[in-house]
């Protein structure tokens, strides 16, 4: 017996010694650390090549280059280094002969389940060379050519046809949609004004939206992606909230009260536009019925509310309040009641944005160095992460749609970028590499 | 959620309330007070003119159709898909109707002209007026001793010319984020207002406006800038 309790002792003994040595051992101060889980294993996938023939030089090199980041992006896949693997990448052709036969051996023999090949090559047009691509597919569970796609279009949609194909495996090997072909609306500067641009998920091909030559602030998507609301300075006095067409740049003004006008945020299913304004008093929440054009005031607090962010299923916002003195985030019911705090870590917590997945909501939380860093909240309250570190001031943080990703803005590289980070706080990529204020990133639903 | 830290945090929090209330309870206004005047006459807004929709406008239905991904799946013997750029809704393989063009054309408004000529012209008016801007702490929206200085001689300016309008931009320095700032340029703005209200000036002679951290008057990174753009600017309005 008493052998028995000594040994507990020393065992929960060794094992407190253990659990500090842990704690001891982790970095980062103002890291906060917390085991992550990833949904499932990555499934490991490896891109052959794609083989020119016949189209311009870069054709193929490019389709494979922009396929493996959008492959490694989707955080479904773990892209492997086939050469390394010793798989010998070559022309497979169609997939049929001897040789194809022997990739797909070495590649199910070294824990490879999916094998990308593909050819591209020149398709004669009546006006234009459009070009083409194939692309093949061999999943080594099943030890079969599972299936392919084929694209053809105009040179200048090569990147799309490869984003294409990345969503399709995804698509393929979870029923989820993929982000290839998401966009990213954001500010910038254009002159003193500022003005909003959009551009691919993965910084590509950029266009601006307005020319109005003042400000145009924080745009959000409509869940069918053809609008964009947004905050719009009317003659330089007033703000209103308006809406762009993105296909035709029709403009449409949603709300026009006196003074402030902000951060609007359309629900998943489109049918509410919820955004602050100023007009009775101090700024406040009210939510807009797209349909009926009804509006009800959602918060009456004398302190100021604000940007509000939609829950995945519609029923309930996150919001920012000041009514403790400084921003925080609360949480509220959709129709205004059961309003709760969330936040309390910190005299400076804003932008929340709830993830597609309903699991976190990121916001702006200000360190006790006073750095504006980005951080995760359950909404429950229970668990709380830092995500970035380093002294640039990160603001607006945007989710992809698979809820894998955030867009957001930091000035970390002196001006203010947009950059794309992995939800657990992994991956940090700069998106902007021209321009200057690029800001307000706002991550589009998926198609 | 009773524990220490909680507690603690609260009467942090409380504390921190206190101390910005009690600088400004006799000059800012948290709500009321801010009817009507602050539209500073301005032109009927677009929009319908019914009772609880007044300020909200017409505009297409932004309820989300049922729409498909666009991803056809991968097939053993795959269609060709033609591929073309266009946004929103338009599905996979839908023939190029839009051809290589992506979005429509942002050509430059007339609007863009004008706001320059205005700024212009508000400039040359403030300028010449001798207008004095007010200055702010970090995080604040009180006017400070100093500062009363300052706005006390704007507010003799505007008494001795009787028929100015002057518009009050609030600002903010860059730290932050770009919403909350535009709501502490707001309180900034209406902080100043409200002073020189108290001071005599007619409320509908003021109006307010914030544009919180994206007007700077300076861009470094450091506390002699954000100094000077944590700022309730004045602006005599040209024209009306």
């Amino acid at each position: 017996m008493n052998r028995r309790i000594v040994l507990s002792l020393v065992l929960s003994g060794l094992c407190l010694l253990a659990a500090a040595a842990g704690i001891l051992e982790s970095d980062a101060a103002d890291v906060f650390l917390e085991a992550t889980r990833p949904d499932f294993q990555k499934i490991p996938l490896g891109v052959v090549s794609i083989e020119n023939n016949g189209g311009p030089d870069w054709l193929g090199g490019r389709l494979e280059e922009v396929l493996k980041k959008d492959v490694k992006r989707s955080l479904v896949f773990e892209l492997m280094d086939l050469p390394s693997l010793g798989i010998k990448v070559r022309d497979v052709g169609n997939g049929y002969g001897n040789g194809s036969k022997a990739v797909f051996k070495q590649a199910a023999e070294n824990g490879v389940s999916v094998l990308v090949w593909g050819k591209a090559g020149l398709k004669k047009g009546e006006k234009e060379d459009d070009v083409n691509m194939e692309g093949f597919v061999y999943d080594s569970g099943s030890d079969e050519i599972v299936g392919g796609k084929r694209y053809a279009g105009s040179p200048s949609v090569v990147r799309l046809m490869a984003h294409r194909f990345a969503d399709e495996l995804v698509f393929r090997y979870t029923g989820e949609p993929g982000i290839a072909r998401t966009k990213i609306a954001y500010v910038s500067a254009h002159g003193a004004a500022r003005e909003l641009f959009v551009m691919d998920y993965d910084g590509y091909d950029a266009r601006q939206l307005t020319a109005d030559g003042f400000l145009n602030l924080m745009p959000r998507w409509s869940p069918d992606r053809r609008f964009l609301v947004f905050t719009a300075y009317r003659d330089r006095n007033t703000q209103d909230i308006d809406m762009i067409e993105l296909a035709t740049g029709k403009r449409w003004t949603l709300v026009s009260y006196g003074g402030l006008n902000i951060t609007p945020a359309l629900s998943p299913d489109g049918n509410f536009l919820a955004f602050a304004s100023s007009h009775e008093g101090n700024s406040e929440l009210y939510r807009l019925d797209t349909r009926t054009k009804a509006v009800q005031r959602l918060t009456t607090n004398p302190a100021g509310e604000l940007s509000p962010s939609w829950s995945p299923t519609g029923r309930e916002l996150a919001f920012v309040s000041d009514r403790g003195g400084g921003p925080q985030v609360f949480l509220m019911s959709s129709d205004g009641s059961n309003v709760r705090r969330l936040t309390f870590e910190g005299d400076y917590n804003a932008a929340p944005a709830w993830s597609p997945r309903g699991n976190w909501i990121a916001y702006v939380c200000r360190t006790p160095r006073k750095e504006y860093k980005l951080c995760v909240i359950s909404p429950d309250g229970q668990k709380r992460m830092q995500l970035t570190t380093g002294g640039g001031i990160d603001d607006s943080p945007s989710w992809s749609p698979d809820g894998r990703h955030l867009a957001f803005s930091s000035t970390a590289d002196g001006k203010s970028h947009i950059y794309m980070i992995d939800a657990d706080g992994k991956d940090l990529e700069r998106l902007t590499f021209e321009g200057s204020h690029n800001s307000a990133p706002s991550w589009s639903p998926a198609s | 959620m009773g524990t220490p830290c909680f507690k603690i945090a609260m009467a942090l929090v409380a504390s921190v309330a206190l101390m910005g209330v009690s600088g400004c309870s006799k000059k800012s206004v948290q709500s009321g007070g801010d009817t009507q005047s602050s539209r500073q006459g301005s032109a009927a807004k677009s929009g319908s003119t019914e009772g609880s929709k007044s300020g909200v406008g017409n505009f297409p239905d932004t309820s989300m159709q049922s729409e498909g991904s666009g991803l056809r799946g991968l097939d053993k013997n795959p269609s060709e898909e033609h591929v073309a750029s266009g946004f929103g809704a338009s599905p996979a393989g839908a023939s190029a109707g839009m051809g290589g063009s992506l979005l429509a054309k942002a050509d430059p408004s007339d609007a863009a002209s004008r706001q320059l000529d205005e700024m212009r012209a508000e400039q040359a008016a403030s300028a010449s007026a001798g207008l004095r801007d007010v200055y702010f702490g970090y995080d604040s929206w009180t006017i400070s001793e100093d500062q009363r200085q300052a706005l006390t001689r704007d507010a003799d300016w505007m008494k001795t010319n009787p028929v100015a309008m002057v518009k009050v931009e609030g600002h903010c320095d860059e730290r932050g984020t770009t919403a909350y700032n535009l709501v502490l340029g707001e309180k900034r703005a209406k902080a100043v207002r409200n002073f020189l209200v108290e001071l005599g000036i007619s409320a509908n002679r003021l109006s307010v406006v914030s544009y919180g951290k994206e007007r700077p008057s300076c861009a470094e990174h450091a506390e002699s800038c954000y100094q000077q753009n944590r700022r309730g600017h004045l602006v005599v309005k040209s024209g009306k």
